[in-house]
């Protein structure tokens, strides 16, 4: 119980006294809080990124592409194949209706508003069909395109971060000039970065006959995309590849994920062991600063244990502190910013940072190791000055 | 004892505080070298790799949509223009579909003529304007994949489909070619422009972009907006910009990301160099009366400033110049490992001369405030202090 009552009394004259030393309590707090604030920001970029794009995509929704080509905008179906595909099995029929919506994927020319900078953005082709599938699509502002006019709607995203995009607004393309006439939101997913439009428009702009991308249809079980792989397996004709949405989106997002986790990982490494050295220092001056009144204690009975905790207190509070306050300029500045960057197809994907609870403990976890390792070296010296030698230096 | 000596002394005379403070100043130039070496090689990169009278020309509506064959003979018919090439984005990757490989379907002879600081063996050449099979490989994807001469490579196309149904065209390595200046990226692959059009299933008698060269670099406005404006009430309409702003453009369209990183670590960096110049300035503090000893013996206070300030670089110099050497290194082997993702990358003289200068602002900053009141100390009282 001893130990316990002067530990207890130790540890509150460090933690009281802390204000004196306050200079070195500040670099130690500041050091952690930034190595919290960058690799929190750095990483909340990955995850919005993978959040935006991966979790566009429905398990029950397959996309179909020609065999091989990896992204729609490579991908070719000519009118022969669609025609074939609407009588594939596994797909959702209402009445005699399949569930598919073939479509095409373009690129078009934007202007960034945050730069000024010309960008590509993404033009989707579809029939009336395309959107009825989109269950959480909703026209937030004025209304749908209408089929065989030049008329775009506008994705959330996309209006908020490129210019000219407000409804109402023409915009030119080319030789062709389309009118905004309405703004959707998709649950901030990927689409909402996409322009859409009527497919015959778009086929004709791009000189592309009858012929789409890709279709997407509604599966009608968990073995729906074996089916539809057997039944184009029988026929020569159909050279294509199956995968669900959410298969299809994830490939699209994991190389960027990957490459910015690939960045911020080390980085967070590297910054903690140059911030632990500053701890450290920090941490040693505060032990030097505080040599007399460790010794006196020590010389009046006190244990080296309670001393120790007592620094070990000192170092994990400040590194609390520090988390705490890293954690807030993060979500302060950082969650929610969104930002746009080039996609996997060549086109731009606005996204928004997002701050995790995963990412929140990660960096916690971090800065708890800086602060322990940061204040136990510290902490032994202190426990372990020599009484007599400590006040003949003092 | 001589100053160099007497200046050590100071700056080790607590081992344990030296090597953490040169420990976090490491950190901070490391993180600096390599993330301002990337940035700076991509910028670099652009610039050397744009020819100053070469000019892009590419479709009005987006790059992705190709141009009329017969363009290529239009534009080379015109005013200020000494040369025109083309070429077709293959959409290659090879073994599997995430190893994607920039391969390019090109004219050969004009495309060699143009991009003339590709250094390619003799041999090579002549099989390269021969066979259309023929794949002229980069150093550096030769060096990835182990790819020699003669051997057979099949390269899968997530866009072009062959006569034969197939995603895959076979090709023979004819050579490898170099670049006249290391820094130049030989990370892509380059086979005849016939071999894909006979091949491909459609899209034929079409090509992506037209790379033009100008007679002078002075006149590349002209030019460029004479083409535009030669197709400007065609069915197909051009945008034509120098190489450089169209290179630049499609790395710009990263935007943010890069923006951010950058930002970010920049402001770490700064903090690291905070709390370690704190260090530095509390080191030199602590020695108020050894300065005053050291005045009483009859240092002048120049002398004195020096030394100061002298320690603070030593400190510096010690963190910082392995820092940059290793950020080097570690640059080097990320661009050989990753040919083809990541461009060469290197540490170039900007970035030194930048890293210099930072050093040097540390050294100062962290010196200077110390070093005066070093050379301010009255002696009576710094030594009456205790």
């Amino acid at each position: 119980m001893a130990i316990w009552n002067e530990t207890v009394a130790v540890t509150a004259m460090t933690v009281k006294s802390l204000p004196q030393r306050i200079w070195v309590a500040i670099v130690t707090l500041i050091a952690i809080a930034i190595v919290v604030t960058v690799m929190m920001a750095v990483l909340a970029m990955a995850a919005g990124f993978d959040k935006t794009v991966a979790g566009a995509g429905g398990v029950d929704t397959a996309i179909i592409m020609r065999a091989g080509s990896q992204a729609e905008l490579n991908s070719g179906l000519s009118s022969e194949q669609i025609n074939l595909l609407a009588e594939a099995p596994g797909i959702v029929r209402v009445g005699n209706q399949p569930q598919a919506s073939p479509e095409l994927y373009v690129i078009v020319d934007g202007i960034k508003k945050s730069t000024g900078l010309s960008v590509n953005l993404p033009l989707r082709g579809m029939n009336p069909i395309g959107v009825e599938l989109r269950k959480d699509v909703v026209i937030s502002e004025g209304r749908m395109f209408e089929t065989g006019k030049n008329e775009l709607v506008v994705g959330r995203a996309a209006r908020q971060q490129f210019a000219g995009f407000d409804p109402g607004s023409t915009v030119q393309f080319g030789k062709t000039t389309w009118q905004v006439v309405g703004i959707f939101e998709a649950g901030g997913s990927v689409f909402e970065s996409e322009l859409w439009a009527d497919a015959k428009v778009v086929q004709s702009l791009y000189n592309r006959g009858n012929s789409y991308q890709s279709v997407r249809a509604l599966l009608d079980g968990p073995d729906a995309i074996q089916k539809i792989e057997a039944y184009a397996g029988n026929d020569p004709r159909l050279n294509i590849s199956v995968q669900t949405e959410a298969d299809y989106f994830s490939q699209l997002s994991k190389p960027l994920v990957s490459f910015i986790n690939g960045v911020g990982y080390p980085l967070a490494i590297v910054m903690a062991l140059g911030a632990l050295a500053g701890a450290l220092n920090a941490m040693y001056t505060s032990v030097a600063a505080r040599q007399r009144e460790i010794v006196t204690l020590r010389a009046i009975g006190f244990g080296g244990f309670s001393t120790f905790v007592g620094i070990m207190v000192e170092a994990l509070v400040l590194a609390f502190a520090g988390t705490l306050l890293g954690v807030m300029v993060t979500y302060i500045f950082f969650d929610g910013l969104t930002a746009s960057t080039l996609g996997q197809t060549f086109t731009q994907i606005v996204f928004d940072f997002s701050v995790t609870p995963e990412l929140v403990v990660q960096a916690g976890v971090l800065a708890l190791a800086i602060g322990l390792i940061g204040g136990f070296f510290p902490a032994l010296r202190a426990a372990r000055l020599p009484v007599v030698d400590a006040f003949r230096n003092v | 004892m001589n100053n160099l000596k007497l200046i050590w002394k100071n700056a080790a005379r607590k081992k344990l505080r030296l090597f953490l403070t040169v420990f976090s100043i490491f950190t901070a130039f490391l993180i600096y070298g390599v993330l301002g070496g990337f940035q700076s090689s991509l910028d670099e990169g652009i610039d050397i790799a744009s020819g100053a009278n070469r000019l892009v020309t590419v479709h009005k509506v987006s790059f992705i949509q190709p141009l009329p064959y017969s363009y290529v003979n239009k534009v080379r018919s015109m005013d200020g223009v000494a040369d025109v090439t083309y070429a077709v984005w293959f959409g290659g990757y090879y073994q599997n579909p995430q190893q994607i490989l920039a391969v390019f379907a090109v004219d050969p002879e004009s495309y060699l003529r143009l991009y003339s600081e590709l250094v390619i063996p003799e041999d090579a050449r002549k099989t390269f304007f021969s066979d259309r099979r023929a794949l002229l490989v980069g150093k550096k994807m030769a060096d990835r994949f182990g790819w020699e001469k003669g051997q057979q490579v099949p390269i899968q196309s997530n866009i072009w489909t062959n006569q034969e149904g197939s995603q895959t065209w076979e090709f023979t390595v004819a050579g490898i070619f170099e670049a006249n200046d290391p820094k130049i990226d030989t990370s892509y692959l380059l086979f005849p422009y016939e071999y894909l059009n006979e091949g491909r299933q459609f899209g034929q008698d079409s090509v992506g972009w037209l790379v033009v060269g100008t007679e002078s670099p002075d006149i590349n406005t002209q030019v460029a907006d004479a083409i535009d404006l030669e197709f400007a009430n065609a069915s197909t309409q051009t945008k034509t910009d120098t190489e450089k702003a169209f290179n630049q453009a499609f790395i710009e369209q990263f935007g943010d990301i890069g923006l951010i990183v950058a930002s970010v670590t920049g402001a770490a960096f700064f903090t690291i160099l905070l709390i370690a110049g704190n260090t530095m300035m509390l080191a030199i503090r602590e020695r108020t009366s050894e300065i005053a000893v050291l005045k009483t013996l009859g240092f002048g206070n120049g002398k004195i400033f020096t030394q100061v300030i002298l320690e603070s670089v030593l400190v510096t110099l010690l963190g910082a110049v392995p820092a940059m050497a290793l950020a080097g290194l570690f640059l080097k082997g990320a661009s050989a490992a990753m040919a083809g993702i990541l461009p060469a990358m290197f540490i170039n003289t900007g970035m030194l001369v930048k890293s210099a200068g930072i050093m040097l602002l540390l050294a100062l900053v962290t010196g200077i405030i110390p070093a005066w009141k070093a050379m301010n100390i009255n002696v009576v009282t710094a030594l009456g202090r205790r």
